[in-house]
């Protein structure tokens, strides 16, 4: 057997994020004992199984960290079953945490550790929203709108000018009200249980000018509206879409809104910077 | 130059700091406690923007910051990870962290990445190969690079050299700095039975540009640093040692599981500070 580091290492990867105690297999403890000393108080199975556990221990406090609402939702004991099953499916294979936990949502919605696929949903859902709430903190920043350049625009500008929306904002449509769940079982100390019927959301998701995050509720044409105006739209392109598959009460309803839409939008700082072409 | 200087490749000498962790950050930022400097966790600031680097700005406002890493793998056998050395080098800017650490260690394989500080075969061909990527490192990122010595809880049969020949070798070859972490000697040294005073007193003193303390959990059969509790009196004993040996150099107290008070660990500060002063007239 090769000893060089590329198969110390590929050994050591191999046996340290299992589930069993090393030296409870004889097979594993004697290929521990080619590449590790072991000393008189441990065998070489045992100072690997010193690794493995850590490991376990790292990366249960990571996902229970990243995902608080999740783990109350569970409870300790099924967290660490929901823990070892995801980390036997996703093993970290890169060094960022964020990494590590991208798959954690469609992972939940497959679990089998739930009783019920609405406990898959929205455990899924409620993952989407705790990973949404790290990307929000920690995305990136953007100097605020500047209101006398809104104030400066053509009328004919809405035609062809970009809206542009904060980059660390968040669109995010739910089954369940798992934003507002996850503040009452956090903040309000209410107990976590899954909620009877689904309840489905539309949100945005994003951070304030004291870059505290909060959520707001959208009705669901102007969740749509966010998203075209988000891809780059300009306004007005972006209502005849919005507009275009609706029935005409609903087309009323948001020609006689959209304005309060973009008013609130701007107030609370989604609205960054309106983003004016040249004509040529 | 000055003599110190000289020994610490140029770098300076920034007293006592703490690291710092998100339990104090408004208490540091609003009560601006008297010490010489913050060392942050590279990676926690790796980020687009939003309160970490918010944060960062803040202890930026008022302090020298040290960049200290965990994930670069210096010993590993994928390929550096240029994209995470771009990211480090644009933070350095931002930092201007007069050097950057991470661990003479290595934390995975391309299928997994243990987010572990894994020890190294002592032997020559491993020199070789940690001091090339050193270099190369040091090289991207354009500041000193500080290679941290681990601890570790097993030896490989196929060590050819002990811990301390080998964290020479390595430096010496790469020709890059060291953060000796007085704790991790400690632990170390239990689990595999040496004597740590012989580990200091084989450090390459002129490239010590920083010290780790921190606390550790004993388990009985081994030790882990955990950073958790206070330094115990045998690594104070070894980092008085370590100070006589390499005068005045940057130090830090580490405090990671079972985060304290803010004035807990400011104690600690103090107490290195102490420590540190009757260790140099000593050895005066």
């Amino acid at each position: 057997m090769r000893n060089d580091l590329a198969s110390v290492q590929a050994f050591l990867a191999s046996v340290i994020p299992g589930r069993a105690p090393i030296p409870d297999d004889p097979a594993l403890a004697e290929t521990a004992a080619r590449f590790v000393t072991g000393n008189a108080r441990l065998t070489p199975a045992a100072q690997v199984d010193i690794y493995r556990r850590q490991f376990w221990y790292r990366h249960r406090e990571i996902l229970n960290d990243d995902f608080p609402a999740l783990a109350r939702l569970l409870g300790e004991a099924k967290m660490d079953a929901f823990c070892r099953d995801f980390l036997d499916a996703h093993p970290p294979a890169h060094a960022p945490f964020r990494k590590m936990i991208e798959p954690v949502p469609s992972f939940a919605a497959t679990w089998p550790g739930f009783e019920t696929d609405a406990g898959r949903t929205f455990a899924a859902d409620m993952a989407r929203y705790e990973i949404a709430m790290l990307d929000v903190r920690a995305g990136a920043d953007a100097p605020p709108l500047d209101p006398q350049k809104l104030a400066g625009l053509p009328e004919d500008a809405w035609e062809r000018a970009r809206i542009v929306l904060h980059p660390a904002a968040r669109r995010l449509v739910f089954s369940y009200p798992v934003h507002r769940l996850r503040k009452a079982w956090l903040v309000a100390g209410e107990p976590a249980i899954l909620p009877e019927a689904p309840s489905p959301a539309h949100i945005v998701l994003y951070r304030n000018r004291e870059l505290v995050t909060h959520f707001e509720e959208l009705e669901p044409e102007a969740f749509t509206l966010f998203g075209l105006l988000d891809e780059g739209v300009p306004l007005v392109p972006a209502l005849g879409r919005l507009a275009e598959p609706l029935p005409e009460a609903q087309q009323q309803h948001v020609a006689a809104h959209v304005g309060r839409w973009f008013q609130q939008w701007t107030a609370l700082g989604l609205v960054v910077d309106v983003d004016l072409p040249s004509s040529s | 130059m000055t003599a110190p200087d000289r020994m610490r490749l140029g770098l300076p000498d920034l007293g006592i700091g703490v690291g710092l962790r998100l339990p104090h950050y408004e208490e540091i930022f609003e009560t601006r406690p008297k010490v010489g400097w913050l060392e942050i966790i590279s990676e926690n600031f790796l980020v687009p923007g939003g309160v970490p680097l918010a944060n960062l700005d803040r202890a930026l406002a008022h302090y020298p910051v040290i960049q200290h890493g965990v994930s670069l793998s210096i010993g590993g056998t994928t390929p550096l990870d240029f994209d995470f050395l771009k990211n480090l080098r644009a933070l350095l800017r931002r930092t201007k962290s007069p050097w950057v650490s991470d661990h003479l260690c290595w934390t995975g394989i391309a299928t997994l990445n243990t987010h572990d500080l894994l020890p190294l075969p002592y032997t020559t061909d491993v020199v070789r190969h940690v001091a090339a990527r050193a270099r190369i490192v040091q090289d991207t990122l354009e500041v000193p690079l500080a290679l941290e010595n681990v601890s570790s809880y097993l030896t490989y049969t196929s060590s050819e050299m002990t811990e301390w020949d080998f964290f020479r070798a390595v430096v010496e070859e790469a020709n890059c700095a060291v953060l000796l972490d007085v704790n991790n000697i400690y632990v170390s040294s239990q689990n595999h039975g040496f004597d740590p005073n012989v580990y200091v007193d084989a450090i390459p003193a002129e490239r010590v540009v920083q010290i780790h303390l921190a606390g550790h959990t004993n388990y009985g059969d081994y030790i882990i640093d955990t950073h958790s509790g206070p330094v115990i009196d045998p690594v104070w004993d070894l980092y008085r040692r370590a100070i006589r040996r390499v005068g005045p150099v940057s130090t830090l107290i580490e405090w990671d599981e079972d985060i304290p008070p803010l004035a807990t660990l400011l104690a600690e500060a103090e107490r290195a500070r102490i420590v540190r002063e009757e260790a140099l007239s000593h050895a005066k």
